[in-house]
């Protein structure tokens, strides 16, 4: 084992993994944008859809099917039919059969991350924006989204990394990524190829998941971070706590 | 409580389950249909072991059918996967017989280096196994290695009948070959090395080597030629056009029965006769043609080798 991961180092070690069409920066650069193209299509198809749902309120067995489909559905299956019914087009082998099913993957989250969080939203705060006179979009945009903004954030973040994940699915039918070095690992029966090449996705998936956990808390609303309430004006003795709320 | 109750009655429930569904062999009949009974108590009981991949198997399950004619009970375990797991496998008894590719199994397993020569390759074959406790049998006039095939068309209109021919007009061409095809000798050294064609400089897609999307990328002009084995039956089924190796870059990929010596010691002349009565009948042709059964027309490994054996006599 331990002489198994030394050859893995040395893997890292040799220039011939980081040069050539195979080689990691290549296949890297790859799998960052087939990820990003797919996440930027799931935003653009998702979030409009939930925030929608969200905001009336209705299709709520919409959403529940949507995530439920999403999870059931596997990636591969997905990317060999996107595959064959982009052949006649001549588009088929490539990177878009891989982008199509990636951003199938990644619409579920997003989807009802958008719908609960905008549920979750107090509706006290929702009539009392409609009392002062704000229209739909304004309480969407003013009060709803920048309230539900970090649940939102959190159902991005689940897409992103599963779809770094699976984008190494890609080079079965010629999309590349780091998959196309662990497809070779496998077909030369080369190992120390194959977790080498694991060890980046998976360092990848998790830094995606570190960043877009920095992005979400930095999109927080500082008033609704986790922080004690302290109050600013002192305690009044005799006074009765239940009609304040003493902290 | 009753939550507690319904957990473990759950828990019981899905062991049991997960228990039964071990991956198993598959069944196999066990009764001896030799003609002769008292013989049948002599001979061992042989594992057969195939590769993940259709000729494998039908190949490997000819041959067990072959061998319980003969009266021999035999067990099988097809589609363990690729060389890393069934070569193992068979220097450890896990499985008795494999059917195995001359070239491949000299230059993967053993780090050899095959030629076009079949005799000088089995013979450097050989060698190796018996190292490991493996005897090859006579290999199969039929043969499955890499080789490039393009669309009708493509043929006509650039006048394409060999390799060489390609040569002259890769550069105008999208490949399609498997993700190792750059580091693979019978790939793209080999096109270097025999064909002169500077294959870092190709427009190259990948996907997996003789693969039915591969074939079918090519069909639908995604790609213009197509790294392909040689008897897979998409070539006969898209009407494509496999081009000559008329310099040699294949190996000798002749098939040979690879059986462990100890079975070879317990079973006498039976094994080997019966195995090489087989062998003998089995060409290019041959193994296309199951190709075509058990691909185009999807019968079971079974039915494919029990109509080849009925229609050779055997």
């Amino acid at each position: 084992m331990i002489e198994f991961l030394g050859e893995v180092a040395a893997w890292f070690a040799d220039p011939a993994t980081w040069s050539g069409r195979d080689g990691i920066p290549v296949r890297l650069w790859e799998h960052l944008w087939i990820s990003g193209v797919s996440l930027a299509a799931a935003v653009a198809i998702g979030l409009p859809l939930g925030l929608a749902i969200g905001h009336t309120g209705r299709g709520a067995r919409a959403v529940v099917a949507i995530a439920n489909i999403g999870r059931a559905v596997p990636s591969l299956g997905l990317m060999g039919l996107a595959f064959i019914l982009l052949l006649p087009f001549g588009l088929g082998v490539g990177p878009l059969p891989t982008i199509i099913a990636l951003t199938a993957l990644g619409i579920p989250p997003i989807v009802v991350n958008a719908y609960v969080g905008l549920r979750e939203v107090d509706r006290e705060l929702v009539e009392a924006a409609r009392g002062m006179g704000m229209r739909a979009g304004e309480i969407l945009g003013r009060v709803e989204i920048p309230i539900a903004l970090p649940v939102i954030l959190a159902g991005v973040r689940t897409s992103a990394v599963q779809i770094v994940a699976t984008a190494t699915l890609a080079a079965a039918i010629g999309g590349g990524t780091l998959g196309q070095i662990i497809y070779i690992g496998f077909n030369v029966g080369d190992q120390v190829r194959i977790f080498g090449a694991a060890l980046v996705v998976a360092a990848l998936s998790i830094g995606t998941e570190i960043a877009f956990g920095a992005l979400q808390r930095a999109a927080t609303s500082p008033g609704l971070r986790d922080r004690p309430y302290v109050p600013t004006e002192p305690a009044q003795v005799g006074r009765s706590g239940g009609e304040i709320g003493m902290p | 409580m009753r939550t507690h109750r319904t957990f473990v009655l759950g828990a019981a429930l899905l062991a049991l389950v997960v228990s039964a569904c071990s991956p198993g062999e598959d069944e196999s009949p066990d009764a001896s249909t030799g003609a002769d009974g008292s013989q049948a108590a002599d001979l061992p009981t042989l594992t057969v072991g195939s590769a993940g991949f259709w000729e494998s198997a039908v190949v490997a399950e000819i041959y067990a059918q072959a061998l319980e004619d003969a009266g021999f009970t035999v067990e099988r375990q097809l589609e363990q996967g690729a060389r890393d797991v069934t070569h193992p496998a068979l220097v450890d008894g896990q499985i008795d017989l494999m059917p195995e590719y001359i070239g491949g199994y000299l230059a993967v397993t053993y780090g050899g280096e095959p030629t076009p020569d079949i005799d000088e390759s089995l013979a450097a074959l050989r060698e190796a196994l018996e190292a490991d406790g493996l005897v090859a049998f006579e290999p199969t006039p039929g043969t499955d290695a890499d080789g490039f095939a393009v669309r009708q068309e493509t043929a006509e209109e650039l006048e394409l009948e060999t390799m060489s021919d390609l040569a002259e007009v890769a550069d105008q061409l999208t490949w399609g070959v498997a993700q190792e095809c750059a580091e693979n000798p019978n790939c793209g050294l080999g096109l270097e090395r025999v064909y002169g064609i500077d294959f870092a400089s190709l427009d190259v897609e990948t996907l997996g080597a003789c693969s039915t999307a591969i074939a079918e990328a090519l069909n639908a002009n995604n790609i213009g030629v197509a790294q392909v084995c040689t008897t897979q039956p998409e070539i006969a089924g898209f009407n494509l056009v496999l081009l000559e190796d008329d310099l040699g870059l294949a190996p000798a990929q002749n098939i040979v029965p690879v059986v462990r010596s100890e079975i070879v010691d317990e079973s006498g002349d039976l094994l080997e006769s019966t195995l090489n009565a087989v062998s003998a009948l089995l060409t290019t042709e041959e193994l296309t043609n199951l190709g075509a059964a058990v691909i185009l027309n999807g019968e079971s490994y079974e039915d494919a080798a029990a109509q080849w054996l009925a229609d050779n006599g055997l």
